[in-house]
């Protein structure tokens, strides 16, 4: 009797340990994975539409906060093990490229769904551009990275206009610094944008892209960046912690704080620091500058988005599509930009936050699209120096010659 | 007692397969894994290429490879002799009969129970910073800062071994208290002081103690990535990149841009970090023998 009551529970057991292989997943209900935390902003604000998209559609949708590590490590083991999952998001160079095997191509369900009425005409090309001619992605939550400013600051130092130029950027610094201020702060996690971009105005993407991956350093334009950052130290134009800013002590104290005017960085960033502004914060906007002997100018910017995207082997496509739209327009799209404090990608959408109403103009004028620092990053064997290197050079501890022979020995 | 084959061979089978599945499993794979190139760590073996030793003479060129073993290096020998110099410092502090023993070994060990992400933003917001930081004044003197490229390094060694005494003071304090007090009592009769009670009591029955906390330190040295990356934001740092890091960043990518991925790169930076740990164990299992200790 004991023997058989032993089999009945080791047959228990086994049965139990298996029985959430055998889960099958239901036809109607939509599995997405996202990139938030549900405690974030855009979380809730997901949150909130997905259960009006439930209740106005009947479809079911498993929301799954994942956050970015959760993305960036799970979502490729997962979907290689054929889990099921059916919408996921993260940056837009990001699912195009490391998850471009798993991606559904989105052309005839933006037809059926006449999608790109109302979609920024920008950033559907882009995800086309990243998609290798095909729609592979839909665009939400836009971004730009420029300088962003304190407009109080600059009013104060007497600048009319934001700067356009590499010379008027300086003047501006000058005369910031006269009224008392701190021109310019960096932290640690965003100083290879400034690098980035600065070799992306004087050779764009493609040759930074040629100088840190095949170790070109005698480029004269890494001399040239050398000799400009140099100069920007050596007038006291950067912050005396931007070598030590641990982020986000420069934009929280130092920008936020009132005693910076410029930081360069993304749309996202009236957002991460406004409870440490304040309300009556005023927010300036302006592209990096052009810079002398450069091949392009301010209409040439890092600007994207975060994307949907649908798994190829997804039973539920349609209704996955209808729910990226229902979260990219109206109501949802409007409810992401006011909780997030970010842009709208429904182009009937045209009130921004009033945080962000100097970005606008910079936005609409942004023809050309770099990806992140300008693909200064490309490199992973050479970006540590590059970060280390740079933020020397900012803090004034090295000298623009140093620069070049740092690089050229990290390179090895 | 009667054997009964059939039951041994029921009991071990279970565990035998999930030892085979969790541990020598993925040791060959990932043997097999560091002589090929994989762009994603879960391509099947089809997609494989195979290199034959290109990954690890690649490891051997890379000078930002060699700055994560000298950065390991750093921290497993100057992180080890401080953390094990306090971590028995404390131990025998708290051996020795103070009052309030329980709240002070509950204090030092209250690092390890706070997560390593509040930790890292105590230290660099609030201890570290340039513009209010406890330790500022410190840096003041000298003229530089805690955090920049030049001595980051030190500010995680130390906020690092911070989190670490409290682990090694336990297994030092176990050790002690298994020590018998009848030894420290005829060293006292015999006029012996505390400090020579320490050199001839506690310090070479601790052998094994010894040995079992620099294999422990060791291990959690050789896997040291969570304080790298809160120690770089975004994007990695040479001052504190650590082969695990660097073994990240080749096997999932790096920073926020779009980087080359290769695990079978990763893969042989697990094989080397591994053989290191076997070394470290071996050197340590020659030179401090306890066979001959019995108390």
């Amino acid at each position: 009797m004991k023997k058989i009551l032993a089999l009945a529970l080791a047959c228990v057991l086994v049965l139990g340990l298996f029985a959430g292989c055998g889960a099958k997943s239901d036809s109607a209900k939509v599995v997405y994975w996202s990139m938030w935390e549900s405690t974030e902003p855009q979380g809730k604000a997901i949150a909130e539409s997905v259960k009006a998209f439930t209740e106005k559609t009947g479809i079911q949708v498993d929301l799954q906060f994942k956050g970015r590590s959760g993305i960036r490590d799970g979502l490729l083991p997962a979907l290689t093990a054929n889990q099921v999952i059916d919408v996921f998001d993260e940056d837009i160079d990001r699912v195009n490229n490391d998850f471009k095997d798993y991606l559904l191509d989105l052309e005839e369900l933006n037809k059926k769904y006449d999608y790109e009425k109302t979609a920024v005409a920008g950033l559907m090309d882009a995800c086309r551009v990243a998609g290798n001619g095909t729609l592979k992605t839909i665009p939400y939550q836009p971004n730009v990275f420029a300088f962003f400013y304190n407009q109080k600051i600059f009013d104060e130092a007497g600048i009319t206009a934001a700067p356009t130029t590499w010379d008027e950027l300086l003047d501006a610094c000058a005369k910031i610094k006269a009224v008392g201020y701190i021109p310019i702060t960096c932290d640690d996690a965003y100083i290879t944008c400034m690098i980035g971009y600065h070799l992306g105005r004087l050779v764009g993407e493609e040759g930074v892209r040629d100088i840190v991956n095949n170790n070109k350093w005698d480029d004269p334009a890494v001399a040239q960046f050398a000799a400009d950052y140099a100069e920007l130290a050596s007038l006291g134009y950067f912050s005396p912690n931007v070598a030590s800013n641990a982020w986000p002590a420069g934009q929280n104290t130092e920008l936020a704080g009132g005693k910076v005017g410029m930081y360069l960085n993304g749309s996202w960033l009236p957002n991460e620091v406004k409870d440490t502004a304040g309300p009556d914060f005023q927010w300036g906007c302006f592209s990096y500058p052009a810079v002398d002997g450069g091949v392009n100018g301010p209409e040439t910017c890092n600007y994207g988005a975060q994307v949907y995207a649908i798994n190829k082997n997804s039973k539920v496509s349609d209704e996955a599509f209808q729910l990226i739209q229902f979260l990219t327009k109206g109501e949802a799209d409007k409810k992401l930009s006011e909780y997030s404090v970010g842009i709208p990608a429904d182009t009937t959408n045209t009130e921004w936050p009033a945080l962000l109403s100097g970005v606008k103009p910079v936005m609409d004028s942004v023809s050309v699209r770099w990806s992140w620092a300008v693909g200064v990053e490309s490199n992973v064997d050479i970006t540590p120096a590059i970060k280390e290197n740079t933020l020397k050079l900012c803090g004034g501890s090295i000298t623009a010659d140093e620069f070049i022979q740092n690089m050229k020995n990290a390179a090895g | 007692m009667k054997r009964n084959k059939g039951m041994i061979v029921a009991f071990l089978t279970p565990a035998l397969i999930f030892f085979v599945a969790t541990f020598v499993y993925p040791i060959i794979r990932t043997v097999m894994m560091s002589f090929f190139k994989i762009e994603n760590v879960v391509d099947s073996i089809g997609k494989w290429q195979f290199t034959g030793l290109a990954n690890y003479i690649k490891l051997l060129q890379t000078p930002i490879f060699h700055t994560a073993l000298l950065n390991l290096l750093k921290i497993w020998l100057y992180g080890g002799i401080i953390v094990m110099t306090l971590a028995l410092l404390f131990a025998v502090i708290l051996t020795n009969g103070i009052k309030g023993k329980k709240f002070f070994r509950a204090v030092i060990y209250l690092p390890n129970i706070v997560s390593a992400v509040a930790l890292a933003v105590m230290w660099q917001q609030f201890v570290f910073s340039n513009q209010f930081g406890l330790f500022k004044p410190f840096a003041d003197m000298g003229g530089w800062a805690w955090l920049d490229p030049e001595h980051k390094f030190l500010s995680l060694l130390i906020a690092y071994c911070f989190g670490m005494v409290g682990y090694h003071m336990l297994i030092f304090l176990s050790g002690i208290e298994r020590i018998g007090g009848e030894y420290y009592e005829a060293s006292r009769i015999d006029g012996a002081s505390r400090v020579a009670q320490f050199r001839y009591i506690t310090l070479p029955l601790l052998k094994g103690v010894f040995k079992t906390n620099i294999t422990m330190w060791s291990i959690t040295s050789v896997g040291f990535f969570v304080w790298s990356q809160l120690f770089s934001t975004v994007t990695t740092d040479t001052t504190v990149i650590t082969p695990m890091v660097y073994l990240y960043n080749q096997t999932f990518g790096s920073g926020n841009s779009v980087t080359e991925r290769n695990a079978g790169l990763g893969a042989a930076i697990g094989i080397i970090l591994a053989i290191f740990v076997v070394i470290v164990f071996w050197v340590c299992n020659r030179t401090l023998k306890d066979d001959e200790l019995e108390f």
